[in-house]
């Protein structure tokens, strides 16, 4: 079966193997099949050779989180990422692989009044305790949000889909900071709705191109930068140039930035306040370590705000959220955080940052008092010392 | 249960080996569908031609047990499995042999730090053990460059070295005893906990065996405290053959660092390329040079490393001024083999051990014969033993390529015979390198070894085909065994 892959991108594999250890499935299961190595080779086997695609091989494909660990473990530097979401566009197009039904949902991503009337009855139905637990949507979805404002045109805030939905005090928080440091803020609201990430993750390709132009016709009236809280969002952004292949789409990504990655540069402007008086072990999320490799800012940003800051020692593996990872596979999910939970108890932390919508809701689901470093930054600033989680 | 399973199709129906596996273990943990048994043919090594049977994941030693004694029942072999990273073939699988994967047996039984053993199972990673004696200020001192991966249970089967092996020896030096299932299914228990256990030492026989004389399922293993100070050197040469005479001068002063590592030029490119440690890419060779001990020890050390090394035409000497430095030029070497793909999509390459005083001809007779065979030749070696690893680095989907490689590799073996070398410092035989071992033993030496591994494994069961070459191995009728091996092959 012809998988579309580019073939020299496919043969910079030289099967080392060093890739494994940074996989999350292959920690967990110990098989390769569930591992980069084996993924690359069953594509070969698929791809070149013309084996069968038997159920094993699709889930295989379907298992991978796309967390990219393993790109910066690989000393041939072969890009994984490009070769699973190419795999998995194939797959899912032939019907083999993401259901089709799961579409609806994607759908509603895009359409704001939608998602938000969902999230609203999904928060509803959540304090009735009638979500099954292993959707891992959380118990304490907000009913009503605050509305966005606008202070200045310095920069946008990107604020998507569910997590403008279900986390807009993320937003706002990193709102005040940036403002905090005498920059104006325009939150980008329904101008923008969806970065088109979870559609690329899942095989929905054109979905996700559509998104793409979408959110750069949206947001080009000027080159100001874009600032992107959600780690998963910004290393999508970051990619546009890569998946629509235009001049347009490379420029526009150049202006996209990690909110964190973007006030390291000027972590100086913002004022001196007494630090929260909390140990804080960072959980960096996948997209901001393996992806956008930006994840030194988170330390840089919430150094001055703390009391400490804590490593974990698991070498950045992934927790398991992986957008819509958790609720596909949930299984595999649950042991991938167990895994990441111990290396948390590990450190003994008062709380958990994390930059990434998917990786608090999957870590909170599991009683893990998490905070986008965002939100205590905004804390400190606002001199609230109160430890208190979501 | 996952949305994707209820689509599963099972592929594992009416074969009464594979039933009888299930039944031993747990369904789930008996794979015999096309994708699992595809990769368990293969390694880190060029080789094509193994064809894997059902792939297990055992937890216990009980169930390596069970395991073996359905393996008798059924007269099939059995191929123990770590991470697949091996260079020469050992755990492909040759005959469609029942593999054991030790993916499930991870698990650190016990430290402890008084006696300075921990116990551990196979399917433990080398680097995750030591990191776990981390905060405990010990590790596992041998260090293969695929540490981040590799299993010890392979490591044993492997005898493997590592940089750092150079002080401190290979894996046989830090193995007390081995909990090993015999191929005909017993337990026993090889060498001990005591400095000199009595009787014959039978964990030496083990060590290194490749998995023909059984399958290790727990393994006591000596923890080696860390050094108080460590100095790490980078010496850059403008002349290879400098940096192997420094590499002699630096052992005849009486020196014995921890690790001399030496990279040729082709190499140290691709590698700085991906880590990005500041290795100097104009330098025909680098030396990585390691020393440990007490504080003022080492600095001396260092300093007469420095001086020897400028004697001998060094370009440049500089010194690591951090420890995340360090790291960072320990994982470039590290990642070496890795790195390679950048160059081209395949490599082929040797691990024989030359006298040291010999490095410098042998090198240039290396880039000789590769120049002759037109093959790119990329060099990375523990220069500290002597040990060479020349990559022979090409693109198999170019005719006649593999030939040219193979023609090349051969020479390059029997010029290191010649220096008076050994065929494997240590990534073991396998498949690989078996058509060698008689030029390297004689008759009567292979005979023995032979009989040293019958008397473990009369019936062949365990690794068929590996090590011993044909006729000196005894009827190794599992590889021979036709098996019908279904459209993933």
């Amino acid at each position: 079966m012809d998988l579309k892959l580019d073939a020299d991108e496919l043969n910079a594999c030289v099967q080392c193997g060093l890739c494994m250890p940074h996989c999350p499935t292959f920690r967990v299961t110990g098989d390769e099949t569930l591992s980069p190595r084996g993924r690359i080779r069953l594509m070969r086997e698929v791809h070149e050779h013309d084996a069968p695609m038997t159920a094993e091989v699709v889930d295989a494909f379907a298992t991978c989180v796309q967390c990219r660990g393993c790109e910066p473990a690989c000393p041939s530097g072969v890009n994984y990422g490009h070769l699973i979401e190419t795999t998995r566009e194939t797959l899912t197009r032939a019907g083999k692989l993401t259901p089709r039904w799961t579409r609806l949902g994607f759908f509603a991503l895009a359409h704001p009044r939608l998602l938000r009337a969902g999230s609203s009855v999904l928060a509803v139905a959540g304090r009735l305790r009638l979500v099954p637990k292993r959707f891992g949507v959380p118990r304490d979805l907000p009913l009503r949000r605050r509305r966005h404002h606008t202070s200045g045109t310095d920069v946008y805030l990107f604020t998507g889909c569910v997590m403008d939905a279900w986390q807009r005090d993320v937003h706002q928080a990193g709102q005040r900071v940036i403002e905090a440091a005498g920059f104006g803020v325009t939150p980008t609201g329904s101008l923008s709705p969806c970065c088109g990430a979870l559609q690329a993750h899942a095989g929905f390709t054109d979905d996700a191109r559509r998104r793409a132009t979408a959110t750069i016709a949206a947001l080009s009236e000027d080159d100001r930068p874009i600032l992107v809280d959600s780690a998963g969002c910004g290393a999508a952004m970051k990619d546009y140039g890569h998946l629509l292949a235009t001049p347009e789409a490379e420029a526009f990504s150049a202006r996209v930035f990690d909110i964190q990655e973007w006030l390291a540069e000027r972590i100086d402007r913002l004022p001196a306040v007494d630090p929260l008086p909390m140990c804080v072990a960072v959980q960096d999320p996948c997209h901001l370590r393996h992806v956008q490799r930006v994840h030194l800012a988170t330390r840089t940003v919430l150094q001055p705000f703390v009391r400490r800051i804590i490593e974990l020692d698991d070498d950045g593996l992934c927790c398991g959220a992986g957008g819509a990872y958790s609720v596909m596979q949930p299984e595999l999910a649950g042991e991938i955080r167990d895994r990441k939970i111990r290396a948390i108890d590990d450190v003994d932390p008062d709380v958990v940052a994390s930059a990434n919508p998917g990786c608090s809701m999957h870590l909170a689901a599991a009683g893990v008092n998490i905070e986008h470093p965002m939100v205590l930054i905004d804390r400190a600033l606002q001199g609230t010392a109160s430890a208190g989680g979501r | 249960m996952s949305l994707l399973d209820r689509f599963r199709r099972t592929s594992n129906v009416a074969d009464p080996l594979v039933t009888a596996l299930q039944h031993a273990l747990a369904p789930d943990r008996v794979r015999n569908d096309g994708a699992e048994r595809s990769l368990a043919s293969h390694d880190a090594s060029v080789f094509e031609g193994g064809v894997s049977g059902p792939v297990c994941f055992p937890t216990s030693t009980d169930e390596v047990q069970r395991i073996t004694r359905i393996a008798v029942e059924h007269d099939r072999g059995i191929v123990p499995r770590g991470a697949g990273t091996g260079l020469a073939g050992g755990a492909i699988p040759l005959g469609a042999p029942i593999v054991v994967s030790t993916g499930k047996m991870n698990r650190i039984l016990e430290v402890d730090i008084e006696n300075r053993v921990a116990w551990v199972q196979p399917g433990v990673i080398n680097l995750d053990l030591s990191r776990h004696l981390r905060p405990r200020g010990f590790h596992f001192a041998p260090d293969p460059s695929s540490q981040q991966v590799c299993t010890l249970g392979g490591n044993i089967a492997n005898n493997s070295g590592g940089p750092h092996c150079l002080a401190y020896g290979v894996t046989d030096a830090h193995v007390l005893a081995i909990e090993v299932v015999l191929p005909n299914g017993d337990v026993v228990l090889l060498g001990g906990l005591d400095p000199e256990p009595g009787g014959y030492d039978l964990r030496g026989a083990f060590v290194g065996s490749e998995g023909t004389l059984g399958i290790a399922t727990r393994i006591a293993v000596r923890l080696t405290k860390n050094p108080p100070a460590v100095r790490t050197l980078l010496l850059s040469f403008a002349e290879t053959r400098d940096a192997a005479q420094t590499v002699s001068a630096i052992i005849a002063a009486g020196i014995v660092p921890a690790a001399l590592e030496v990279m040729d030029q082709r190499m140290t490119v691709a590698v700085e390329n991906y880590v990005a440690a500041g290795y100097p890419t104009d330098a025909a060779a680098v030396l990585l040079a390691e020393v440990e001990g007490l504080p003022a020890g080492v600095e001396i050390e260092a300093d007469r490393i420095a001086e020897i090394g400028r004697a001998n035409n060094a370009t440049g000497v500089r010194q690591a001024a951090s420890d995340e430095e360090r790291a960072l030029l320990w994982k470039g070497r590290k990642t070496a083999f890795g790195a390679v793909a950048q160059v081209a999509p395949d490599y082929y390459l040797h691990d024989t051990v030359v006298p040291r005083a010999a490095l410098a001809d042998m090198l240039e007779k290396i880039y000789e014969i590769c120049e002759r065979h037109d093959v790119i030749v990329m060099n990375v070696f523990h220069a500290g033993d002597g040990n060479l690893h020349p990559l022979l680095v090409f693109d198999a989907r170019v005719e006649g390529t593999l030939e040219r490689v193979h023609a090349a590799g051969a020479e390059i073996v029997r010029a290191s015979l010649d220096a008076g070398g050994v065929l494997s410092g240590e990534h073991g035989i396998g498949v690989e390198k078996q058509g060698y071992m008689d030029e390297l033993f004689s008759d009567a030496d292979l005979d023995h070894q032979n009989r040293l591994r019958q008397a473990f494994d009369p019936t062949c069961r365990a690794n068929p085909g590996k090590v011993l070459p044909m006729g000196h191995s005894c009827a190794d009728i599992q590889a021979l065994r036709a098996v019908p091996t279904g459209v993933w092959g």
